[in-house]
Order: C-alpha cells, then sequence, then structure tokens
C-alpha cells in the first residue's frame, strides 16, 4: 500500500452512496430494505413525492438487474480486479495490486539449455545413425554385408571389453551371447535388446529429416508429414517384445528390424512420442475448441440482447422486436450447441472397450458441469422479450408513466412556486415586471408546455415541432416505419442508432436551455433583492393591483421554469443517489438514458405506432388541469372522479387504458412482482399477474370482447394473438426441456417429474393453439 | 490490506497467464487449503481450470491436452515430486509457482530434470498462508511451542508464512514484539534476518509512515479464546468448528446427507458475509426474513401450475430458486444446530458466569456462581473445565481462591484426568507469572476510571461485554501510546508517527472474537488498516489442545 491511497473517507465531507432513501438520506443496505423504509417512515408524506420513490425504485430495480446480469458477466472474463465481496468491509475495498512477484525463468532457462543441449545432442545423433542404417535395401543383401555396413555408422565395442552384461549382469558364454546395438555400438545380452521395427524408424528420420535442419531442438522441426496417422498403429513397445520372442526362433534374421540397445530404444520411443503428440488432436480438444467458441459468441451477443430486450420490455422504441426476436433465437442456438457439445465431451470414450482412466472421466464431467453452470447462469439474463400485443402496452404504459413523473414534477414545482408567490407578494411591482418580457417563450421553453391549461394538445404539439430537432426526429420516425414496413433490417439499425442520437441531441438541449433558464431566474433573483428597499417603499400604493397580476403572469411563467429545472434537477438529485453507485458498474451505453427519462416521453407520444386516437386521447386527458392535481391526484386511486370522468368520456375504448393510467398500482405490482422473481423481467411478470385479476386486460387480450374494442382490432387479431402465443409456447417448452435435463442429470427425481408434467401440458395446450389457427 | 484479494490475485493472475485451454491446478496439501479459502469450484472451472490434483497424487493419467499450473510449497518433498513430474511430464506445458523463496541450487535442479523443455514459467508467489476473512489470516500450525519456546521446525514455517504476508501485501514494516515472550523476539528476529536477506525483494514503494508488524504471543491472554462466542462466525467456530471454512455436520442429529460438511464462506456466500459479526439473536431475526423470503419466492408447491402464467413464472424462477434453497437450508441447519446446542448446554448461562469471570470484579458473586454451574448437571464437562480455567485464571493470586475445591468439584462430577490436567497447565501458560501485560486488573489511573466508568454504566449485552486484550492494545498503538517497555521495536529505528498499516500476528493463535475487534477497529478509526494473523484460529478446543501438547512437549523449567 503506497502513501498514494486517499483516505477512506474525509470528514463530514463524505460523500453517501448507496441505497439511500431521498428523504431522510439514511443509508440502507438494500433495495428491499428501502422500501420497507419508505413504507415505514414516510407512507404518511406527501404522495407525489411517493410516487416519484417508486419509480425510482423501480430504477433502481432495472439497473439492479443490469448490474446482477453484468456481474456474471465480469466472473467469466478473466479479470483478477473484479470480484465479489460480500458484505466485507468497505474500507478494504481500497484497490491493491498483485502483491510480490519473482521469476526465476531466466535461471532456469540457463540451466535447462545446457541439459537440452546434451540431450538433444544425443538422440540426434542417433537419429542420423538411424537413418545412415535405413538407406539401403536390406532384405536383398546378404548378412555380411549389412554388419559391415553396419559397423561404418558406429565403431562396435570389442567383445573381450565386455564380459558382463552392462545391464542385466548376466555373463556372457556361448548362450548367451553378446549382442551390439546397432545405434551405440554397445553390448547387451539378448533379453536386455530391444528392436526397432522398420516403419518405426523410417518415421522417426522422416520427420527429422526435416527437424535436422533446426539443429539443437530436434522436437520443433514440425509436423512428420505423411507418416502420421498409418504409423501411429504401429507397435510400441509391447509389441515390439513380442516380435523379438517370435524372432528368437529365427535367430539372428534382422531384415525388417534395426537391433538397439534398451537406452537408445528409450530415447527414440520418448522422441517419437512427442512428435506424435505433437500432431495428434484429441477429439476432446477439438469439442471443447467448438465449446468455447460458442461460450464466447453467447458472451458477445446475450449483453447486446440483453440491452435490447430491457428497452424494450421498458416499453422504448430505440430497437426493433423483431430484431430483438431474431437475435435471441441466435443465442438460444449457441445455448443448445453448447449442451450438445458439452454432452459430447461427457460421453467420449465411454463406449470403447477399454474405459479411459479415471481421471480422464472426471475431467469431461468437468467440462460438462461447468458449461452446464454456463448455460445456467447466462440462460437466466437472458429474459424474454414482449410480444407484440404487450409492447404496445408496455409503450402505452411507459409514456403514462413518464407523463405522470412530469406532471408530478410540475406539482411540485407548483408548490414551490406558490410559496415563492406568496414571498414576492412582498415586492409584487417587480416580480410582475421582470417576468412580463419573457412571457412569450414560455411555450417553446419545455416539451411540456402543450399540457399547460392555457394551450390545448394538438397546439402544443405543432409548436413543439416548430424545433428543428424535433422535426428531424419525426422524419426520421416516419424513415423508420417505412424501413420496417419493407423489412429492411439494416436500415432500420441505423435509423434507429441515427433517431436516439437525435434524441439525445434533444434531451442535451433540452437540459441545457433549462440550465439557462435557472441561471437566468437566480440572477433575476439577486437582482431583486438589491432593489427590494426600493420596493419597500412603494409596496402599500401597488399592493391590491398587483397582487392579481403576480397570480396571472408569474404562477403561469413560474410553473414553466420549474417544471424544466425541476424536472431536470430533481432528477439528477435523486436519481443519481439511489442509483450512482449501480450505474457506475453499467455500460456507458446504458447510462445516458437512465437520468434522461423525461425526454423519451415526448418521443413516445409521437411515435406512430400506437394509432391515432389513443395518442390524442392520452394526451387531452393528461392536459386535464394539472393545477386541480395536487387536490386530486388521478393516478392514484382508479376510481377516482377524473378517471371516471375520462372513462365516460372515452367510453369503452379507453377502459383498457384507464387502467393503465394507475402507475401507483402498477408500480406496487412491479415491486412486488420484482421482489418474487428478483432479477427477471418485472414487466412481464406484471402483465401476467394483471391477466388474472384485471378484467379489462382481459377482455382486451383473448375474450371476444376484445374484438368490440377498436382499438385493439387496430393491431390484434385473435390470430395474431395465438401465434404469439404459440411462440410463447415454444420458448417454454425449450426451457423446460433444459431443466427437465439439467435436474435429471442431477438426479432429482421429483422435479424431473413435476417438470415433464408441465411440459405435456404445455404441448398440449401447443396441440390445441394450433388446431385453432388451422 | 485484503489478504483474500491478495491470495485470490495471485492465483487469477497464475491462471490468467497460462492462456486458453483446458487447465489442471497440480497443488499440495498445504496450497489446495490455500486456494480453496479464496474460491470456489464453480468460480475456478469458469476460468477452464477443471482438474485438481495433488503432486503427490500417483493416480494420475497422461493428459497431453491439459495445461498444468503448479502452485506448491517450496518443501524438499514438493520439489523432489515435480523433478520426477517433469522427468515423465503428464501435461503439456508447466506453469510452475512457488509460494515462497526457492534456493537457486533447487531451480538448477528442476532446470535440469525438463529435459522435454515443458516448464513455461518458473516464478515465486507469496500466497503461502492462509486467507479466512479480508482482515484475517491464518497457517493453520498446531502444537507451536514446546515448552516456552519454538518447536524448531515450526518456527521457519512461521517465518516464511509472515513473510508471505508481507510480500503479498507489499509491506517492508518496521517489527516490534512482546517483551515478555521469548518466542515473540525469536520471530521477530527471524522475520528482520528474512528481509535483510532477501532485500531486493523487500524493495517497495516507501510510505509516509513505515507499517508496522507487531509480534505478540497467546499466553498474554489467555482468556480470550476460553470465552463462549455470539457472533456468527465466531459461534460457529466455536461450537461447529470451522476449518478452512467448512464445518462438519455429520454428527449433528438426523442431518441430510448433502449437509454433512457445509461450506461457509464469505466470498460467496451473501446471507453468511452480511452476518458474519452479527449476534446470535440477529441471526436469528435475519434467517427468518431468508425463510420468508424464500417461501414467497418458492414455486407454488408441488401443485399443478395451472396456467401458462404460472408456469413461465416457475421456470424462470427455478435456477435462481435452486440457488436459494441451497443456501436456506444450509444456514438453518447451522443456526438450527447452533441454537439446540446453546440449549443442550445451557451456553446463556454458562457464558454469563464467563463474562462476569472476565470482565467483573467480584470474586464471592464469581465463586457462587462457578460452584452453582459445576453442580448443574447439564452444563458439559467442557464447559465445566472452562469455567474453572477462567476462575484460575482470574483469580490466581486471590487471597480466598477457592480453586483446590472447585478441582475436587471437577473430580466428584467425573471431569476426566486429562481435562483436570488442563487447568494447571492453563495456568502455567497463561498465568500471572508469564504475562506481560495486565490483562484483568489495570494499573494505570485511566484504564482505571474508564473501568470504574463502565461499571457504572452497566453492560448492554452481558454476553458480549468482554474485550479482548488486543483491543487496547491496538488502541494503544493507533493512539501512540504502547510502551516500548512492553513491546520494543526491533532494531534501532522507531516510528514517529501514528501508525497506518498494522499488521498483528499473535504466536499460538487468534481468535474470532479479536477478528471482529479488529474488523471493528477498521471501521471506526479512519487512515489505519489492520491486518490479523495467527498461527491457527482458535476456539476453545484447539486452545486446550494447544496447552495441552505443550505442556506436554516442553514440561516447565522451573516447576
Amino acid at each position: 500500500m503506497a502513501s498514494g491511497y486517499p483516505p477512506p473517507f474525509e470528514g463530514s465531507a463524505e460523500v453517501k452512496e448507496g441505497f439511500l432513501c431521498p428523504l431522510c438520506l439514511k443509508d440502507l443496505q438494500s433495495f428491499y430494505q428501502l422500501q420497507d423504509h419508505y413504507e415505514e417512515e414516510h407512507s404518511g408524506d406527501n404522495r407525489h413525492v411517493g410516487g416519484q420513490i417508486k419509480s425510482l425504485v423501480q430504477k433502481a430495480i432495472k439497473a439492479k438487474d443490469k448490474l446482477l446480469k453484468r456481474d456474471g458477466d465480469e466472473r467469466t472474463e478473466t479479470s483478477y480486479e473484479s470480484f465479489y465481496y460480500g458484505g466485507v468491509d468497505p474500507y478494504m475495498w481500497e484497490p491493491q495490486e498483485l502483491g510480490a512477484t519473482r521469476s526465476h525463468l531466466d535461471l532456469f532457462k540457463k540451466h535447462r539449455a545446457a541439459r537440452i543441449d546434451h540431450y538433444v545432442i544425443e538422440v540426434n545423433k542417433r537419429i542420423i545413425r538411424l537413418e545412415k542404417l535405413t538407406s539401403f535395401d536390406r532384405t536383398n543383401m546378404d548378412a555380411g554385408k549389412i554388419r559391415a555396413l553396419e559397423k561404418s555408422v558406429v565403431p562396435w565395442v570389442s567383445d573381450q571389453d565386455v564380459p558382463f552384461c552392462p545391464d542385466c549382469g548376466g555373463k556372457f558364454n556361448i548362450r548367451n551371447r553378446r549382442h551390439h546395438c546397432r545405434l551405440c555400438g554397445s553390448i547387451m545380452c539378448r533379453k536386455c535388446m530391444e528392436f526397432v521395427p522398420l516403419p518405426l524408424a523410417y518415421k522417426l528420420t522422416s520427420s527429422t529429416r526435416e527437424a535436422l535442419c533446426v539443429p539443437g531442438s530436434p522436437g520443433k522441426g514440425g509436423s512428420p508429414g505423411a507418416g502420421g496417422p498409418v504409423v501411429q498403429q504401429l507397435p510400441r513397445r509391447g509389441s515390439i517384445s513380442s516380435l523379438s520372442s517370435v524372432s528368437s526362433v529365427l535367430e539372428e534374421k534382422d531384415e525388417d528390424r534395426i537391433r538397439c540397445c534398451s537406452h537408445c530404444m528409450d530415447a527414440l520411443l520418448r522422441h517419437q512420442h512427442k512428435l506424435e503428440e505433437k500432431d495428434h488432436v484429441p477429439d476432446i480438444v477439438k469439442l471443447y475448441e467448438r465449446l468455447r467458441m460458442c461460450m464466447e459468441k453467447v458472451d458477445e451477443r446475450a449483453p447486446e440482447y440483453i440491452r435490447m430486450a430491457e428497452s424494450l420490455n421498458a416499453g422504448e422504441t430505440t430497437y426493433n422486436l423483431e430484431t430483438a426476436g431474431g437475435l435471441r433465437l441466435e443465442v438460444q442456438k449457441y445455448y443448445e450447441h453448447i449442451d450438445a457439445l458439452s454432452k459430447k465431451i461427457l460421453t467420449l470414450g465411454l463406449k470403447d472397450e477399454v474405459q479411459p482412466h479415471p481421471k480422464t472421466l472426471q475431467l469431461q464431467r468437468m467440462v460438462r458441469y461447468s458449461a452446464t453452470l454456463f448455460v445456467q447462469e447466462k440462460l437466466l439474463g437472458l429474459m424474454s422479450l414482449p410480444t407484440k400485443e404487450k409492447y404496445e402496452e408496455l409503450k402505452e404504459k411507459r409514456r403514462e408513466e413518464q407523463e405522470k413523473r412530469i406532471q408530478q414534477e410540475r406539482q411540485a414545482a407548483l408548490e414551490a412556486q406558490k410559496r415563492r408567490s406568496e414571498m414576492e407578494k412582498n415586492r409584487p411591482i417587480l416580480s410582475a415586471n421582470g417576468d412580463a418580457p419573457r412571457l412569450a417563450q414560455g411555450p417553446r421553453m419545455t416539451k411540456a408546455g402543450g399540457w399547460l391549461p392555457s394551450s390545448d394538445a394538438v397546439h402544443s404539439r405543432s409548436r413543439e415541432l416548430d424545433d428543428p430537432l424535433l422535426q428531424q426526429i419525426n422524419n426520421i420516425e416516419s424513415f423508420l416505419r417505412q424501413a420496417r414496413a419493407a423489412n429492411r433490417t439494416d436500415e432500420i439499425a441505423m435509423l434507429e442508432e441515427n433517431l436516439r442520437q437525435l434524441q439525445d441531441e434533444f434531451d442535451a438541449q433540452q437540459t441545457s436551455r433549462a440550465i439557462e433558464l435557472s441561471q437566468r431566474l437566480a440572477e433575476e433573483e439577486s437582482l431583486q433583492q438589491s432593489q427590494l428597499q426600493y420596493l419597500e417603499q412603494r409596496e402599500l400604493e401597488s399592493k391590491l393591483h398587483t397582487r392579481e397580476r403576480s397570480l396571472d403572469f408569474g404562477e403561469e411563467k413560474n410553473v414553466e421554469e420549474h417544471g424544466v429545472t425541476g424536472s431536470n434537477s430533481r432528477e439528477d438529485l435523486n436519481v443519481s443517489p439511489v442509483l450512482s453507485p449501480l450505474l457506475k458498474t453499467q455500460s456507458i451505453k446504458s447510462f445516458p438514458r437512465l437520468p434522461g427519462n423525461s425526454p423519451p416521453l415526448q418521443r413516445d407520444e409521437r411515435t406512430p405506432t400506437p394509432p391515432a386516437g389513443e395518442t390524442l386521447n392520452s394526451s387531452t386527458s393528461a392536459s386535464l388541469n394539472p393545477f386541480d392535481e395536487d387536490a386530486t391526484p388521478i393516478e392514484e386511486d382508479p376510481t377516482n372522479p377524473f378517471s371516471e370522468e375520462i372513462q365516460k368520456e372515452h367510453g369503452q375504448a379507453s377502459s383498457r387504458k384507464n387502467k393503465e393510467y394507475n402507475p401507483f398500482e402498477d408500480k406496487e405490482d412491479q415491486e412486488r412482482e420484482g421482489k418474487e422473481s428478483g432479477p427477471r423481467n418485472p414487466f412481464e411478470d406484471d402483465v401476467d399477474n394483471d391477466d388474472k385479476g384485471n378484467p379489462f386486460k382481459e377482455t382486451s387480450n383473448q375474450t371476444p370482447a376484445a374484438s368490440t374494442n377498436p382499438f385493439d382490432e387496430d393491431d390484434d387479431g385473435p390470430a395474431v394473438d395465438d401465434i404469439i402465443e404459440e411462440e410463447l409456447l415454444l420458448q417454454q417448452i425449450d426451457n423446460i426441456r433444459a431443466y427437465i435435463f439439467d435436474a435429471k442429470l442431477s438426479g432429482r427425481t421429483d422435479e424431473v417429474e413435476l417438470l415433464s408434467q408441465n411440459l405435456r401440458e404445455l404441448q398440449s395446450t401447443l396441440q390445441e393453439q394450433k388446431r385453432k389457427t388451422h | 490490506m485484503n489478504v483474500t484479494l491478495a491470495v485470490k490475485q495471485y492465483i487469477s493472475k497464475m491462471i490468467e497467464s497460462s492462456g486458453p485451454g483446458m487447465k489442471v491446478l497440480l497443488m499440495d496439501k498445504e496450497t489446495t487449503s490455500i486456494v480453496s479459502m479464496v474460491y470456489t469450484q464453480s468460480e475456478i472451472l469458469q476460468k477452464e481450470v477443471y482438474l485438481f490434483e495433488r503432486i503427490d497424487s500417483q493416480n494420475r493419467d497422461n493428459m497431453k491436452h491439459l495445461k498444468a499450473i503448479c502452485f506448491l510449497r517450496p518443501t524438499k518433498e514438493n520439489v523432489e515430486n515435480l523433478i520426477q513430474e517433469l522427468r515423465r511430464p503428464k501435461y503439456s506445458v508447466y506453469f510452475i509457482y512457488f509460494s515462497n523463496v526457492i534456493s537457486k541450487s533447487e531451480v538448477k535442479a528442476l532446470a535440469e530434470a525438463d529435459e522435454q523443455e515443458v516448464v513455461a514459467e518458473v516464478q515465486e508467489f507469496y500466497g503461502d498462508f492462509i486467507a479466512v476473512n479480508p482482515h484475517l489470516f491464518s497457517l493453520n500450525l498446531q502444537g507451536v511451542a514446546r515448552g516456552r519456546s519454538w518447536e524448531p521446525t515450526v518456527l521457519p514455517r512461521v517465518t516464511q508464512g509472515l513473510t508471505s504476508v508481507l510480500l503479498s501485501l507489499k509491506k517492508c514494516p518496521m517489527i516490534r514484539y512482546q517483551l515478555s515472550s521469548d518466542m515473540a523476539k525469536r520471530l521477530a528476529e527471524s522475520v528482520k534476518q528474512i528481509i535483510t536477506k532477501e532485500y531486493e525483494l523487500f524493495d517497495f514503494r516507501k510510505t509516509e509512515v513505515p507499517p508496522l508488524l507487531l509480534i505478540l504471543d497467546r499466553s498474554d491472554d489467555a482468556i480470550t479464546p476460553l470465552l463462549n462466542q455470539w457472533t456468527y462466525q465466531a459461534m460457529v467456530h466455536e461450537l461447529l468448528c470451522l476449518n478452512n471454512n467448512r464445518i462438519d455436520l455429520s454428527r449433528v442429529p438426523g442431518i441430510n446427507k448433502d449437509l454433512k460438511e457445509v461450506v461457509l464462506s464469505a466470498e460467496n456466500d451473501e446471507f453468511y458475509a452480511n452476518n458474519l459479526y452479527l449476534n446470535f439473536g440477529e441471526i436469528g431475526t435475519n434467517i427468518k426474513n431468508l425463510m420468508e423470503d424464500f417461501q414467497k419466492k418458492r414455486p407454488k408447491g408441488q401443485q399443478k401450475l395451472e396456467s401458462i402464467t404460472d408456469m413461465k413464472a416457475f421456470v424462470d424462477n427455478y435456477p435462481q430458486f435452486k440457488k436459494m434453497s441451497g443456501t436456506v437450508s444450509k444456514h438453518v441447519t447451522v443456526v438450527g444446530e447452533l441454537s439446540r446446542l446453546v440449549s443442550e448446554r445451557q451456553l446463556m448461562e454458562v457464558s454469563e458466569v464467563e463474562q462476569e469471570l472476565a470482565c467483573q470484579n467480584d470474586h464471592s458473586n464469581a465463586q457462587q456462581n462457578v460452584r452453582r454451574l459445576l453442580q448443574n448437571p447439564r452444563v458439559s464437562e467442557l464447559d465445566a473445565v472452562r469455567l474453572v480455567m477462567l476462575y484460575a485464571l482470574r483469580y490466581e493470586r486471590h487471597s480466598s481462591s477457592i480453586l483446590s475445591s472447585l478441582m475436587e468439584e471437577l473430580n466428584r462430577r467425573g471431569v476426566s484426568e486429562k481435562y483436570r490436567k488442563i487447568v494447571q497447565a492453563m495456568i502455567d501458560y497463561g498465568g500471572k507469572r508469564v504475562r506481560g501485560s495486565d490483562l484483568i486488573t489495570p494499573t494505570d489511573a485511566v484504564a482505571i476510571t474508564k473501568q470504574f466508568f463502565k461499571g457504572l454504566k452497566g453492560v448492554e449485552n452481558v454476553y458480549t461485554q468482554h474485550q479482548p486484550l488486543l483491543h487496547d492494545t491496538l488502541d494503544q498503538l493507533i493512539k501512540g501510546r504502547l510502551k516500548d517497555s512492553q513491546f520494543p521495536y526491533l532494531g534501532p529505528s522507531s516510528l514517529r508517527d501514528r501508525p497506518q498499516d498494522i499488521i498483528v500476528f499473535i504466536i499460538g493463535g487468534a481468535t474470532y472474537e479479536e477478528a471482529l475487534t479488529v474488523y471493528n477497529l477498521n471501521r471506526t478509526m479512519p487512515g489505519v488498516r489492520i491486518v490479523l494473523g495467527g498461527t491457527t484460529i482458535h476456539n476453545t478446543k484447539r486452545q486446550l489442545a494447544e496447552v495441552q501438547t505443550e505442556h506436554q512437549n516442553g514440561g516447565r523449567k522451573g516447576i
């Protein structure tokens, strides 16, 4: 540890992060604790703040989901910096470099080189002699000539010098005769002799012919060429000895082999082994390499898919549902490959007569096990996509949530404004003076301008489009629509990217504008302060007159400003403490999307996908006077008078939507669901959950009543519905099969039973579906 | 200053530098424990390490398609085994890492055996210790002492372990030791010798305040390991005995066969990590929450899943459910067993008296309580002896000590002679005669007033009122008040500033209670980082065994 480390924390300037309660800044250990804490401590607090917390909490869920998945990713990367720390003392978390190390490799190599040289020279000598010995035609030559040739290759040790066999110590006599090694010239008894069969000799020499070009390293010469697979079948030590036992009958007939001592044989065999291994790739390695390739592909593709699926499930329009579906299929295909390959590895050699070594089997089991782990972990993160119909709903929901948030923010701003205006009653003239000239800017300052009571929805929308950026966005969206209709995927991707950039740009612009505004406001305020004295003198005169004005103009304008500045700053403030630690670890790509949640609202509103009527409905209902909202927030209770009014207004058509107007309940559902299903996508579960309890949903989804709903008829007829169900079913069947396999593998029979029962049911449901469609 | 991370980084580095492909990890007995403390199998599988082999195992097949990563202690046997291995290599390529300094001659011997050029790396990676928690390490050595001095074979191993900790954390410390212990002095000198010899290795960037190595002797505080513990980790160790993060539950009545041996590792068990230092009551609550959470998540019984939605939810939650069910059943079993033992052995009562003995100064009350518990037939033999030992250590020199009558009481209870002998051995080990510091009665005015106020305020929790001596020692050290006369520096130079990075090593073993103390100090003292180590991690049984062997081995001079 160096002096360079910053102190773990610095007194009061400590930066808090983690799951902080936005209301009391209490640090809570986890999201659930935060939620509990909130319910206990602040349930009595203002409701719309509550709404904000919930939306934050929801973001936290999402962020946590991402984080969890990312965690998994990181673990498979070989980075040794990122570990899971559990509840370990945070003051131990400081970065730590790798401990001291010391390498002995140089010393090792130096000593080895000396040794290797010696070894290599010995082997090479033998090989060269072997080559000479095999270079003539042995079969058609008489023994004496061969012997002379052999003697010319290496000088033979004279018989008198060796009275005993140097290996076994047996005395040489008439019966136990001396034999010379043709490779080194030494003398051995027959028992200690070995023979190099000619094919082996050819193989050894052929491979070294190239190897000899690189003196000093016989092994490094590369492949032994044609000798390869054929010669491998040829006898090794075992068969050689059997050969020699046969040959004992045909004494001294060395036509197809070369006599050599056991030491030379040993060296040659070792050399041969090395050559063989160099070239021979066992099946397991081939399979394993393919397995790893598939895993790499998954590592590469899955995050991309998850990003898409998350975005789609959140109702965003950045990605295309079909592209994501395609990607999902691709990833699933890789999983199947992984499963199949690892299964193959597991069963390698099991059918052979000679069972593989237990360690080999263990290796195969471990490879399979780790592949299973991999699939389990990754598949867990592979959330499913929404069906087309659900996707529409999600988009809808998201948009409404965002409207809600903006309204809440505006409400908050309004309150602040009220407080302010009360304050300003003391200096009314000034506020009137200062604000009047900027009033004209009002509607354009904010994208949300259209929802002010002063202007109706259609009007504001057209005004929004005055912004060139917005126009551009609009254009691109229509291009996108056309491209989708024409099914040109590459273009779609490009356009989507384009669109995102534009939207980001727009968001940034809005933010900077808001900042600018707030700055100006601050300047003005200081100006006001300086003039306060002067004002106080005139206060009495103008009191009655100006109060009215300040209410008329100032308030309206300030709503604007607070709406914008409030929305931005509030989000920055509230989102960041909760999310910042989570976001840190997320990919940069997903980062910018999160904080800027209000702008996408606009985007969604203008998206072409929902029928025009819907859009209109939602915006008109949203444009209900926000001033009334702090008294009776429509979004809190589905039975509240406002939503009922809307219901009446739009008739049956919007009944389904009305239900969705209730984001608080939805959010609660999601939270509950989120709790139960952990990092799984909360939206889907939510929708599923609704299916059971929500009468509106059911009508829109399956029952014939749905067809009376004009909106549903537009985009999801019963046929589409069935197809989607079918896809879903197929997906489920796939999943369940995977689990059955897993359960079988680990011998959990009860689960297998349960799962296969499910599988059967699913399959029968699928059959039914198919019958219906055809 | 995170020992777990240090070892983990070493091992990841080894695996990483061997490149892609199937790998086998070749270890010896000790390095196997070292690795298993920081990595789980599934974690290491993801790094393509599929086999774990002992270098001394004969049952290994030729697998030329595997790369071998050898992580070995530099012992004679290991080097010899490795030489044999290299002569007839079973794997395609060898990456050799020694956990400590290896001699040049051994490197040469290895190089000469590598005729087939299979060795691709020879390095020293100093992971030569067991990382228990991020701030706690152990050497898993017992019976380190013979009489009052080192068992000759153990001192080199302890020195190696301690220097490897320093190297892995990149610290070149100043050394202080406990003057009253000859063993501490010997170890300090031995460590210093290595630092001097391997000065190149210890040449780290100089920090403003040099790190400090403090070497203590267990005999200075023989009381702490004798107390019953109430925080999760310590309690598990005291009652079930943690061995390399593993506990053996096979003796638990009616145990499921999957749970005969369970692993409790803060590295990959979130519940354990979060509850490591919480007390038994809090754990009870948390485990209840965990259960409830689990109940919610569990698929709705074994009943038929009604709709596609149900099924989908089931499938979605299935892998998570599996994972969670493992954690839940493990902790429920462990906590269940703990609470069974607590009630069976009446540990609440016993512990209360223990704490009173350790912390209060009321002889008459204490002797009454001890006597009362000794007569309680449900108090186990071990606990009875433990109480007598605590009494003996505490009121050794008290004018009206009733130790002899307590010993008779033990005899009457039928406590085995072996145990009764340990009482005397314990007094010899950790009695007043050997203690260098004031374990029990503080002498300086500040400490006396502190204790007085403590007595006035009353204690929050009678079961956890004991603070190990280590707390005071470290507190004084951090504040720069630790007396040079009791804990001298080795060598002429001494630290002028308050120390920041502290490594404490206790000869004769540390305890989890002390680990908790260090954990709390780390948390509450800004800028101070403390790592605690011991020759082993004690619980009462281990401490008794240690005292016993020491007693038997050396006897004591002058008795």
